[in-house]
């Protein structure tokens, strides 16, 4: 049933043009969900349609439970209908000449079922996307979350070695989107289901991904737990994706293991965590995300600073300042509904060295 | 008070004479003439010799003719080829589609120009040219076959060669249909089919074919319709050999002596209510539910990796060219370049001393050939001028106003879609033979009968690009002064033109084509270029009748080159739809 994923150096490249997919690997181990995650035209949909055979790679290796299913340099290339995987599309793409039975049935008919096996099988799976009242029903008959049940149900019903999800959510409305994002992972997991999921959702891959990978122009920049991925992004872009939304540039002076003290633009220094291998005298950019800075600081907390407030945005529950800091404009995010500072007056802010991070400058792609 | 009752009621006046002026015109183009060919149908009168009478009007003669067996014959006869040809059309036309959009075949472009080009390509000379290729006796295939030993032999003039030539000329309907119905569709529909397990055939059978089959469907009625009102290729074809369709049975009862009127008008309301029918149904299955619209976005290509397999789709469209265009062709030049259409053996077919431009002198000799060529203009540039100003007038009246009556406008403009060329000329014979005036015998009623039989498609074309137009385009005019004439003049007229000329050079074209509703309306004074080729082949001049073919082919080649100049290549679409 569930088997592990194993992408190495995936690499795919249209005729004539740069890569859409450059030297992605990565692993899914049997029955975790790992969710790409990145703007669109980043490569993860390619990622995921090689993994299924319906696009072809130039390079690289991709092995399911431990058969290679796709190795271009060795000529091997399974096609889809022989890889046993599952696939739920973003268009859904339900037949809607055949009914929600018939769709569910149309896998099992190519595996040469008994009738009492493929009966039970698909009594399962439309009992396990809650539609076995529907099943005699013309799938045109069906709202959008029931077509994607239907869709899910497809592509679970043979017990495939892997599910791939290609944005299932974005043809939703928001709200619907919220509740069927929870009821997913609860049936892939209750299926136990190595899955590989695409999306530009942030709060979709946070709830439903065991790990997720953010992915910028055909790279994958970290694979990583959400916790991770938020405390501890790899790089600027991931930082900013993620919602690290302050940058304030400065030049690193010294190391202190694991953080390194940076001399920001007004010559305040300031303490963020930063890789060991960045030179001193290096220029970096500082990201923090709004939420982070302690805007009731500890008389002793490191990174203490006072800052002119030089614009509230109330927003009802929460407060956003613009804050002149360190010769950067930053924003600061103040929970509850009643502000306590005013606009042109001054703050006393902390920014915990742990959740600041500093970047060689020289990385920032345009 | 009485000042605003009189300004509401100029209005209303003013508004109904529009559209009771627009209903007069219609009621005179296509109410009347249908009218009269239902009361030829239901006389046995001659209207020639005795005037029109209702009194006399009774089931009992249409009875007679529904009751005679030739007409049961030709209409099975009818039913037989047409069906027939449309097997081989759904074949030929899903193959290709399939291969243009749906594998990587090299060539696909060319592939694609191939399965339209039969549609240029008039009936009567797709048959002439296969009489000369395929008749049993002196067909250029057959003489071939004979020449280098082998037994087997050809004939055209039989059921299963009005068939073949039928199947491979319609094979665009449905080409057109299914291509268009496939791009489409949602790749991820095949896709998802292939990770379920299914291998490429299996795809193409449950899920691929089932999804585009109300576009088989419409496409396969089409070619059927558009079969079912041809005159040309039975005519040819099925002479020689006494094989009668509908068609050319309702022309044969009208050119004996004394000619059965009212017979030809009881069978063309059959050929009329049998194609009711099927253009009802071929409507309803395009108004139904259609499956192929899923997404609004543009479907990335998905193309089928053929392998060798790719170098044999390539050749089977080389095949089918050839076929339909060149092999025909050929034949053309060979009939009306060679002094003599015997050929002893191979090397004489290359012996350039047999061949000279005799034909063709005789054939401009002919002071009937100059005539037909002058006519032919006439009436085309009146049909498409007039009848393009009344398409747009009808075009704006139903898409751009309010007026009451628009919507009997609109359904009346309609009705000659149900109405072959043939049974629309029996019609104008009858609505006009009897009456004095001259009207019958004129260029005129060639003409009017052309602007009613391609009244449907022209109105759609402009109304189309009419609703292109804001609305908000022409209030802007209005609330800068401007009235309705004004407005359509200084703005609409100027923006819909490019839809406008496109509309008269399609007229243009197709009134050149236009063979089957001439045949019955024609004079000795206004005989038009397809009835005189006509002549020619029943004269039995085979070089000359090829001769003219292959001058009628370049005058609508070049004619075509420049519509599609204009409507940057629609005119495949708008020869479509008429035959």
């Amino acid at each position: 049933m569930s088997a592990e994923l194993k992408v190495s150096g995936l690499g795919k490249a249209f005729t004539a043009g740069r890569a859409v997919v450059d030297d992605v690997s990565f692993t899914v181990a049997a029955g975790e969900i790992v969710v790409l995650l990145g703007p669109s035209g980043c490569g993860k949909t390619t990622t995921l349609r090689c993994v299924a055979g319906l696009e072809h790679p130039t390079e690289g290796e991709i092995s399911l439970g431990g058969e290679v299913i796709s190795a271009p340099a060795k000529g091997i290339l399974l096609p889809p209908r022989l890889r046993n995987v599952g696939m739920v599309f973003q268009s859904y793409a339900v037949w809607p000449h055949l009914t929600v039975r018939q769709n569910v049935a149309y896998p099992l008919k190519t595996r040469g079922l008994s009738r009492a096996d493929m009966d039970a099988k698909i009594r399962q799976a439309l009992a396990l996307v809650d539609l076995e009242s529907y099943a005699d029903r013309s799938v045109t008959q069906l709202s959008g979350g029931q077509t994607q049940r239907v869709a899910l149900a497809r592509a679970m019903v043979y017990e495939p070695r892997l599910l791939l999800l290609d944005e299932p959510l974005s043809n939703l409305d928001a709200q619907l989107r919220l509740r069927l994002r929870d009821e997913l992972r609860r049936i892939i997991k209750a299926v136990g289901l190595t899955a590989l999921y695409v999306t530009h959702e942030q709060t979709e891959a946070v709830v439903l991904g065991d790990r997720i990978g953010v992915m910028r122009d055909g790279k994958l920049l970290q694979l990583a737990t959400a916790e991770d991925l938020y405390n501890r992004p790899a790089d600027l872009f991931v930082a900013g994706f993620t919602g690290a939304s302050n940058v304030v540039p400065g030049t690193v002076r010294a190391h202190h293991g694991a953080f390194g003290e940076i001399e920001t633009a007004s010559g305040a220094r300031l303490s963020a965590w930063l890789n060991e291998g960045t030179p001193v005298g290096e220029r970096v950019m500082v990201a923090v995300r709004p939420e982070n800075i302690d805007l009731v600081p500890a008389a002793d907390a490191p990174n203490r600073v006072t800052a002119r407030i030089l614009e509230r945005r109330y927003q009802g529950t929460h407060t956003i300042y613009h804050l002149d800091l360190y010769g950067a404009r930053i924003e600061a995010l103040e929970m509850g509904t009643a502000p306590r500072h005013a606009e042109g007056g001054d703050v006393t802010i902390a920014l915990p060295p742990t959740l600041c991070w500093a970047y060689p400058a020289a990385e920032i792609a345009p | 008070m009485a000042e605003a009752a009189a300004g509401v009621l100029y209005r209303r006046v003013r508004n109904w004479s529009w559209t009771a002026l627009l209903l007069a015109v219609l009621s005179f183009l296509v109410i009347y003439p249908t009218l009269m060919l239902l009361l030829g149908a239901l006389t046995g009168s001659n209207p020639v010799v005795d005037g029109y009478h209702w009194t006399d009007a009774s089931l009992d003669n249409f009875l007679t003719v529904l009751a005679n067996p030739n007409v049961h014959a030709a209409l099975g006869n009818s039913l037989i080829v047409c069906t027939g040809g449309t097997i081989i059309a759904v074949g030929i036309g899903l193959l290709f589609a399939w291969i243009v959009v749906r594998t990587d075949t090299p060539g696909r472009r060319f592939v694609a120009a191939a399965s339209m080009l039969p549609l240029f390509v008039p009936p009567l000379v797709a048959g002439v040219a296969w009489s000369i290729l395929g008749s049993p006796k002196t067909g250029l295939v057959n003489a071939i076959l004979a020449k280098i030993g082998l037994d087997w032999r050809i004939n055209l003039y039989s059921m299963s060669g009005i068939i073949f030539v039928f199947g491979v000329y319609y094979a665009p309907y449905v080409y057109m249909f299914t291509a268009s119905a496939l791009r489409n569709m949602d790749p991820a529909l095949e896709e998802a089919a292939e990770i379920s397990g299914a291998g490429p055939v299996r795809t193409l059978f449950t899920v691929t074919f089932p999804l585009i089959l109300p576009a088989i469907l419409s496409g396969m009625l089409l070619s059927f319709i558009v079969m079912l009102g041809i005159y040309g290729v039975p005519a040819v074809l099925g002479a020689p050999s006494n094989i009668s369709v509908l068609t050319t049975y309702i022309f044969q009862l009208t050119s004996w002596s004394p000619p059965r009127y009212s017979t030809a008008a009881a069978v063309a309301l059959i050929l009329m209510l049998v194609t009711g029918a099927l253009v009802w149904l071929q409507q309803r299955l395009l108004t139904g539910r259609s499956f192929t619209t899923v997404a609004g976005k543009a479907f990335r290509p998905r193309a089928l990796r053929l392998g060798p397999w790719r170098w044999l789709t390539l050749a089977l469209a080389v095949v089918y060219l050839f076929v339909v265009v060149v092999l025909p062709t050929l034949a053309l030049m060979v009939a009306a370049f060679r002094k003599f259409l015997f050929i002893r053996d191979i090397p004489s077919l290359f012996d350039e001393k047999q061949y000279s431009w005799i034909h063709f002198q005789r054939l401009f000799a002919n002071q009937v050939t100059i005539n037909s060529i002058i006519n032919t203009m006439e009436v085309a540039v009146v049909t498409a001028i007039l009848g393009g100003l009344l398409a747009f007038a009808i075009g704006y009246t139903v898409t751009r106003t309010r007026l009451p009556g628009r919507r009997a406008v609109d359904i009346i403009s309609t009705i000659p879609v149900a109405i072959p060329g043939l049974v629309i000329g029996v019609a104008y014979l009858w609505a006009w033979i009897g009456l004095p005036g001259g009207f019958y015998g004129s260029i005129w009623i060639l003409a009017f009968a052309f602007i009613a039989r391609f009244l449907p498609d022209t109105v759609k074309a402009l109304s189309s690009s009419l609703m292109q137009i804001h609305r908000e385009l022409e209030e802007a005019a209005w609330i800068c002064g401007r009235g309705t004439l004004s407005t359509i003049g200084s703005i609409v007229l100027p923006l819909a033109r490019p839809g406008v000329v496109a509309a008269m050079t399609l007229l243009f074209v197709l009134a050149i084509r236009e063979l089957g509703s001439s045949l019955f309306l024609y004079s000795s004074g206004t005989i038009v270029m397809a009835v005189q080729l006509l002549g020619y082949y029943e004269g039995g001049n085979i070089s000359v009748t090829a001769a003219f073919s292959l001058v009628q082919m370049i005058i609508l080649a070049v004619l075509i080159g420049i519509t599609n100049r204009l409507t940057r290549g629609a005119a495949a679409g708008g020869i479509g739809r008429s035959g």
